[in-house]
């Protein structure tokens, strides 16, 4: 009994030991979910022998993990912010940046319901918005409420949603009466339909910087990745699920 | 680290006004239900037993999601709620729901634990002298049971105060509304930076919990000078 | 009180069955431990429900599974004074008395509280708090208790039980004073004779959960006086006296008894043992006994392996045992004069 457990245990030892071979982390801001899986499939299928291990939340909560010592060899982030936050704790080098795709802030809701313009958004019971404290679509959502002078006034209306994905799912169970997420998101949705645009002059353009870590500049295979990202293979990818390649 | 956001004070006021409200509410109910546990002879009590119990051994975030089932717009109940025009989720009221499933069987159990060791002589006798089953449970069995339905209650409280699975699933995050301490701690732990903040609520909520444990033994300590057994 | 009673129930090994009535006030329930008494005990006060039978009090029909009445307890005004009192601990003295009291109509309450507390000398205890009660305080509160509820009937459940060997019998007195003052029947189990014998006229035995005699509590002790470790014991109210030395001399009918117990002299109830008489048929010259009490027999009766000799003694009643060969060496037939020998020491107080 007790060799057959030893043994059990060297096989799992191994098994996790050997996990650590031909492998890239990465951290994803999580509007770009669908987009990067298929990325990753399609890369895999040209290059098995390397594993891609994506890991997708708020860009806020991705740049707190790697700054708390989370693996990852490359991080996406929805705005510049959490990018310049990790360069200056000099776990990303500056000039291992640079810009990846670009999105646009829209507000989707119930096909029925009628929003020409912000002001529309004031009398609504529930609006769902990513934390501000760690999701840029909800910075960004909150700078726009600001500028269009709607904030006070929505105060107390805003569900605060742990990411994009989950203002969304809010969004699309009826839960709230619209959200704001990225056009991307939107065009991925089957129970709400993009209501408004929000005009661009109320937010900040939102570009996804992406980053090589340190860990990742020593790692050989992230190379080959970082080539493919930038493929007009790629690219086509992106565009497919609506993000602006530049 | 304690430069709270208005927010923030919303947030603990929040959390104080639903512990309480949860716990004064759920306390007929819970002396409702150890009375029948300990006391009738009503079938299936195991199975009631069992389901009382539920909560205690679920997942809050399941015991949140059963109840969003149940109550949602799509839920079972709730398309005769949203007729009723009475909403739950995603208000107060969904706060102080998931902080009373979540912490009734505590409530239960302590109460319990206190009308087993009431002398079923005591009660006997006091029907011997004419009170029917309603006055012996007024006179004989609740005052008797002080000391454990206060047990109970400050557990459930103390429960309540740090509530987090069940609550955010059909309460939401909302600022000023549901975002009670643990949630609003949640969203500080996201954001880089957070930290002094969260650890700052965090003391808050210790100290909130002392309070209560320092109010049930003063309680308690009343009790029993008063009433020595 | 007119009760009419059968009933059976089956307590896991335990079977119980038993069918009786009776009319009087003061009705004994009398047995061993495991006789069967407190099943009865609670059968009659409703806690328990029998699994067939009727109870019948005064005309009122308290259960009858065959007409399908079962009275719950606060219903059939059935006062029970358990073995350990069990006052309500969260209540003082004052609350626990008048709880039942509290919960009779108006017009059914017969009993004045304040006489209730004079005869069973509860003022002092008034204010206090039960959990600082001594065993006797703690079972005359619980009598107050019940008697205030003003019951039909009171059964009392070996209420001597639980109290300090020495100072039980001093409650005798307190029960004896409220059945007289308050006129409300009694239903007193125990297992002992004595109890059986101060405070109850007839008696109902049980063993192993079946009826096996209806007697008095009188005819009762003189059966077993044969079996009996401490003989028939003859109970002796007392009540003047005179010192004589560190002795008490109390009188008797038209004699004294000598007496050394312990303790002040004072009136009350005394034991004395059958086995602690010496017949004799002239009066000894000299004897270190202090009493030596001319007797007459007035009847003989077998009990067991010994005789009972019942005497009259200055009119004054006393029953003594002898074996059998003792009746033909006295020559003892009734008429037949004898002298009693007693040692001081052979008395006892009770109360």
């Amino acid at each position: 009994m007790l060799k057959k457990t030893i043994f059990y245990l060297m096989v799992g030892l191994a098994w996790t030991f050997s996990a650590q071979a031909a492998e890239v982390r990465l951290s994803v801001a999580a509007s770009l979910t669908d987009a990067v899986k298929e990325l990753v499939a399609t890369y895999q299928k040209k290059t098995p022998n390397v594993k891609i291990l994506p890991n997708f939340a708020s860009s806020g909560t991705l740049a707190k993990q790697i700054a708390q010592g989370a693996p990852a060899d490359l991080f996406i982030s929805a705005n510049p912010q959490w990018m310049q936050f990790l360069v200056d704790e000099q776990l990303i080098p500056a000039d291992q940046v640079r810009a990846f795709v670009f999105n646009s802030l829209v507000f989707v809701g119930e096909k029925t319901r009628k929003i020409s313009a912000m002001t529309d958004l004031a009398p609504l019971a529930r609006i769902a918005i990513g934390s501000p404290k760690s999701t840029p679509v909800g910075q960004y959502a909150e700078q726009a409420l600001t500028a269009a002078g709607l904030l006070d006034q929505v105060q107390g209306k805003l569900v605060i949603a742990q990411d994009v994905r989950q203002a969304l799912a809010y969004a699309e169970r009826g839960e709230v009466e619209g959200a704001f997420v990225y056009k991307t998101d939107a065009l991925l949705a089957r129970q709400t339909v993009i209501l408004l645009e929000v005009p661009q002059e109320l937010y900040s353009e939102v570009v996804y910087p992406l980053g090589v870590t340190n860990a990742g500049l020593t790692h050989l295979p992230v190379r080959a990745f970082l080539d493919f990202l930038g493929s007009a293979e790629a690219r086509g990818i992106l565009q497919s699920y609506g993000f602006i390649v530049k | 680290m304690f430069d709270f956001t208005p927010t923030d004070w919303q947030a603990m006021e929040l959390s104080a006004r639903v512990a309480l409200t949860a716990t004064l509410a759920a306390l007929p109910f819970g002396f409702a239900a150890a009375y029948l546990l300990v006391f009738s002879r009503l079938p299936g009590k195991a199975l009631f037993d069992g389901l009382m119990n539920l909560p205690l051994v679920l997942p809050p975030v399941v015991v949140g999601y059963l109840l969003l089932l149940l109550l949602g717009r799509n839920g079972w109940l709730g398309g005769l709620l949203e007729e009723l025009g009475i909403r739950i989720i995603f208000t107060w009221k969904a706060a102080v729901l998931a902080s009373m499933v979540v912490g009734f069987p505590l409530l239960v159990r302590s109460i319990r634990t206190g009308m087993e060791g009431i002398d079923l002589r005591l009660i006997q006798a006091s029907r011997t002298l004419g009170a029917r089953w309603y006055d012996s449970l007024f006179t004989i069995v609740l005052p008797l049971s002080g000391r454990a339905i206060l047990a109970g209650a400050s557990l459930m409280f103390a429960r309540s105060l740090g509530e987090f699975g069940a609550t955010i699933i059909i309460a939401g995050n909302i600022p000023g509304v549901t975002q009670t301490i643990p949630l609003a701690i949640y969203d500080y732990t996201g954001a880089p930076g957070g930290e002094g903040m969260a650890l700052g609520l965090c003391l808050v909520s210790i100290a909130l919990a002392f309070a209560v444990l320092i109010f049930n033994q003063m309680m308690v300590k009343r009790l029993e000078r008063e009433h020595p057994q | 009180m007119k009760m009419d009673v059968s009933l059976c129930k089956t307590l896991g090994n335990f079977r119980f069955a038993t069918e009786f009535a009776l009319e009087g006030s003061r009705i004994g329930i009398f047995g061993p431990s495991g006789s069967g008494k407190s099943t009865l005990m609670h059968l009659l006060a409703g806690l328990h429900k029998p699994d067939q039978g009727s109870i019948r009090i005064d005309g009122e029909t308290l259960f009858d599974d065959t007409q399908r009445i079962s009275l719950s307890p606060e219903k059939r005004r059935i006062g029970v004074v358990f073995q350990q009192a069990h006052l309500f601990p969260h209540m003082g003295v004052r609350q626990n008395l008048l709880y039942g009291y509290r919960r009779i109509p108006k017009r059914q309450r017969k009993i004045d509280p304040q006489a209730l507390i004079a005869v069973l000398g509860l003022e002092s205890l008034l204010g206090r708090n039960v959990t600082s009660l001594s065993g006797g305080e703690r079972q005359r509160v619980a009598l107050g208790r019940t008697v205030l509820s003003c019951p039909r009937l009171i059964l009392m459940d070996e209420p001597l039980n639980g109290l300090d060997e020495g100072l039980k019998y001093q409650i005798i007195p307190y029960l004896k004073r409220v059945f007289d003052e308050f006129d409300i029947p009694l239903l007193f189990i125990s297992h002992s004779l004595n109890e059986m014998r101060l405070m109850t006229d007839e008696v109902l035995e049980f063993q192993a959960g079946q009826l096996i005699g209806h007697t008095t509590a009188e005819d009762l002790a003189r059966r077993r006086m044969g079996n009996s470790q401490v003989g028939y014991i003859n109970l002796l109210p007392l009540g003047e006296y005179r010192q004589i030395g560190d002795l008490h001399a109390y009188s008797w009918g038209n004699q004294e008894l000598v007496l050394s117990v312990s303790g002040e002299g004072a009136a009350g109830m005394f034991e004395l043992s059958s086995k602690d008489i010496t017949l004799f048929k002239r009066h000894p010259e000299a004897s270190s006994a202090r009493n030596l009490l001319r007797c007459r027999v007035t009847k003989l009766f077998g009990a067991g392996n010994r005789v009972g000799v019942e005497m009259e003694c200055g009119g004054q009643p006393l029953v003594a045992q002898v074996v059998g060969e003792a009746v033909d060496d006295l020559g003892l037939v009734p008429g037949r004069e004898l002298v009693a020998v007693i040692k001081a020491s052979a008395f006892r107080r009770l109360y």
